[in-house]
């Protein structure tokens, strides 16, 4: 499936209709108005415009594919976590409780939203829009197939996405530092003092473990990596960068055992304890879709990404190892207790930083032998 | 052109802050308004709040944050380093690996010092 294509075709359609309603009728009227209309119509019907609007159409296709994807990751984890701990999760709301996430977020909805007196009132209505704002941002570069991503009007997906992807992830401690000071609530404050933290234990072995991959490949492109794969996945010979990377993805989406910021049972909710109502909606829906975000990116840089046999499309195969991702980190957060703040700098620092280092001389060796 | 490379990343963006943004303003209309001067204070298990929160805050991790300042900058050259990997010569790969070798003693060196540092 071509994105643009489609796109380009639904674009091409309402533009049409569009020059319809105002050559077509509009212009029907006496001289001065009607030509005015007429120039309307005409002017929709440029490629400038049905290029633009091609675009939209584009990221409004992704952003919902990956809004739905987020709703059953969303069903997937409460069902799993709840058979770990010997329930049975949600079962009310549509079969098999599938529809209980949509309940929760049109509760969440129609709540009263409470602004306690002596917040920032700057920080604490800015913090929420650049948190969600940069978490869809990052799906904008994640391709699901050589076709379904985000291109151009030549066709070209985006140079350099990878390295866009992990600059657009490093926003979000920021906005979580900016809220939590701006609420000006002691849990809050030390939730957000703990986000800058684990950012400095986790990002440097997760971006020498893509150094790794760029050295394999030779190229900043999600195409070109995935393409690097044919014959094997990166997965194998650095079994060890997979490994740390994956570590360092959960730091990065915030899930137990690195969910330090909003430790629920020492800091309350931790960063967000003082938003309410659909801010704290996008908030935990926006950590799944950063997680979902995450599982696809490791999916495209160690697990081969759309490759796969040809009996299933290009778009399937992507989304079943990225679940699969994902349900190894379902199966962390049932079994591992949260960790301390300097346990987690001591981890990042003593143990994956050494092991990402390893990771690259593994892959140094590697292509200086010439085996990929 | 960079600005036609980059224009549906920047629409994607201005439609990312936009799907939030008009979720919190259409909320508006449907949600109950009760104003009441206790709900705004700053919640704290009940108890009434002591002091400010926007204080100088001691955070106890100011060896691993020079070293990441270091570092950041340090995967910035070894990105580009892997990028050209195999269009470099020998003595240039031999280098960089050389500079990581030595920015681990570094590393070791520091984390070894911070832990007679640590309060």
């Amino acid at each position: 499936m071509n994105l643009w294509d489609v796109s380009y075709a639904i674009s091409k359609f309402l533009m049409d209709i569009v020059n319809f309603i105002f050559s077509g009728i509009l212009g029907l009227i006496p001289d001065p108005v009607g030509s005015f209309f007429e120039g309307i119509g005409s002017w929709s019907v440029s490629a400038g415009v049905v290029n633009f609007i091609t675009m939209l159409l584009e990221a409004l296709i992704i952003i919902i594919v990956a809004l739905l994807n987020v709703i059953i990751l969303i069903w997937i984890e409460r069902k799993i976590l709840a058979r770990i701990m010997d329930s049975r999760g949600p079962f009310y709301v549509g079969p098999i409780g599938f529809f209980q996430n949509i309940a929760d977020g049109a509760k969440l909805f129609v709540k009263q939203i409470i602004i306690p007196r002596k917040v920032d009132k700057f920080g604490y209505q800015i913090a929420p829009l650049i948190f969600v704002g940069s978490s869809f941002l990052i799906l904008s570069v994640i391709p699901l197939s050589p076709g379904f991503a985000v291109t151009d009007s030549n066709g070209l997906t985006i140079p350099g996405g990878i390295l866009f992807a992990f600059a657009v992830f490093a926003i979000a401690p920021f906005s979580i530092l900016v809220a939590g000071w701006s609420e000006n609530n002691k849990y809050t404050l030390i939730g957000g003092m703990r986000s800058a933290a684990q950012m400095m234990s986790y990002e440097i072995p997760m971006l020498l473990t893509v150094a790794s991959v760029f050295l394999l490949v030779g190229s900043f492109e999600f195409s070109d990596v995935v393409s690097a794969q044919q014959n094997i996945w990166f997965g194998i010979p650095l079994f060890l960068g997979l490994i740390v990377f994956i570590a360092c993805m959960i730091a990065e989406v915030e899930r137990i055992p690195f969910d330090l910021p909003e430790a629920e049972a020492e800091l309350v909710e931790g960063w967000t304890t003082e938003y309410c109502g659909m801010r704290f909606g996008f908030f935990m829906f926006t950590e799944y879709m950063r997680g979902y975000a995450g599982c696809g990116i490791a999916t495209l840089l160690f697990l081969g990404g759309w490759l796969g046999p040809d009996f299933i499309p290009d778009e399937i195969w992507f989304l079943i190892k990225a679940y699969i991702v994902f349900l190894v980190f379902i199966f962390i957060r049932g079994a591992l207790p949260r960790i301390r703040t300097d346990q987690i700098l001591d981890l990042g620092w003593k143990r994956l930083l050494p092991l990402a280092v390893l990771n690259l001389l593994i892959a140094v060796a590697i292509k200086a032998a010439g085996w990929i | 052109m960079l600005s036609d490379t980059y224009l549906p990343i920047a629409l994607f963006a201005v439609l990312a802050l936009a799907v939030p943004a008009l979720v919190f303003w259409l909320s508006r209309y449907f949600r109950p308004i009760q104003v009441d001067e206790c709900q705004k204070t700053t919640y704290e298990c009940g108890e009434e709040p002591i002091g400010e929160a926007q204080i100088q805050f001691h955070f106890q991790y100011y060896m691993f944050a020079i070293i990441f300042v270091a570092f950041d900058l340090v995967s910035i050259f070894i990105i580009l380093w892997t990028l050209v990997f195999s269009d470099i010569g020998e003595i240039a790969k031999a280098m960089v690996v050389t500079f990581l070798a030595i920015l681990m003693l570094g590393v070791t060196y520091a984390l070894k010092k911070e832990e007679t540092l640590w309060i």
